[in-house]
């Protein structure tokens, strides 16, 4: 989002379009009539449950807040369980740790997030844009060894 | 005599990415007392150590790991 983008031709007055037409359009092109352009992204939300809820209140909860999202697309949920939290949050010491992977538009996790602030059953959860395979791939056996050895040889070097 | 070179454990062990959620490895990269490791003491390679710091912020965040633990706790 800043000025590098490739967005459209300058007009004749020559000033950037606002901030606001702009936002969570990741080519920076301005969209017409002031709308943003819909951009659906892969989530990934931690959800951490008071333990002393039942698993059924659990499920029903996360298909509460997972109905705010809109999605048709299956939502990809991996429950951990109990677990001892590594801090006391509150008075509680254990909670019931849930993540979720899900497709949504980015316009309605407020309200999704807004929903999952006001539930008292949800001691503390993390929505964060899915990451994964970041980086370069990894190094091959080969690669690693033809490494270790160079840098062997540099050391002999240098003695 | 010069210490030999060190090779960045995450990427000797071939980690594509590191998941905030591993708290077993990120806890390879802390001290005891809870703070990150600096790298001149693991050998993690600068863009790894930015990944890392970000991974153990959430995992602290999450109640994975701590964000400090005393010396009388051990």
């Amino acid at each position: 989002m800043g000025c590098s983008h490739p967005g459209p031709a300058p007009t004749s007055v020559g000033r950037p379009a606002p901030l606001s037409s702009r936002v969570g359009n990741p080519r920076g092109a301005i969209t017409t009539k002031g709308r943003i352009a819909t951009l659906s992204r892969e989530y990934e939300a931690v959800y951490i449950f008071d333990a002393g809820l039942e698993d059924t209140a659990i499920a029903e909860k996360l298909e509460k807040h997972h109905a705010l999202l809109g999605t048709t697309a299956p939502i990809t949920l991996d429950h951990w369980g109990r677990r001892q939290l590594a801090y006391k949050i509150g008075s509680k010491e254990t909670g019931y740790y849930v993540v979720a992977r899900f497709h949504a538009e980015a316009g309605v996790l407020p309200e999704f997030e807004r929903a999952l602030k006001l539930d008292d059953g949800v001691i503390r959860y993390l929505v964060s844009v899915h990451e994964h395979e970041l980086g370069a791939p990894p190094m091959t056996e080969e690669q690693l060894a033809a490494r270790r050895a160079r840098d062997a040889d540099d050391d002999e070097d240098e003695e | 005599m010069r210490r030999s070179r060190k090779v960045c454990p995450v990427t000797e062990a071939g980690i594509r990415f590191i998941d905030y959620k591993d708290e077993r490895f990120l806890s390879r990269f802390i001290t005891d007392t809870g703070k990150v490791l600096p790298s001149r003491l693991s050998g993690v390679d600068a863009r790894h150590q930015r990944q890392l710091a970000k991974a153990i912020k959430k995992a602290r965040y999450l109640a994975l790991l701590p964000y400090t633990r005393s010396q009388s706790a051990q």
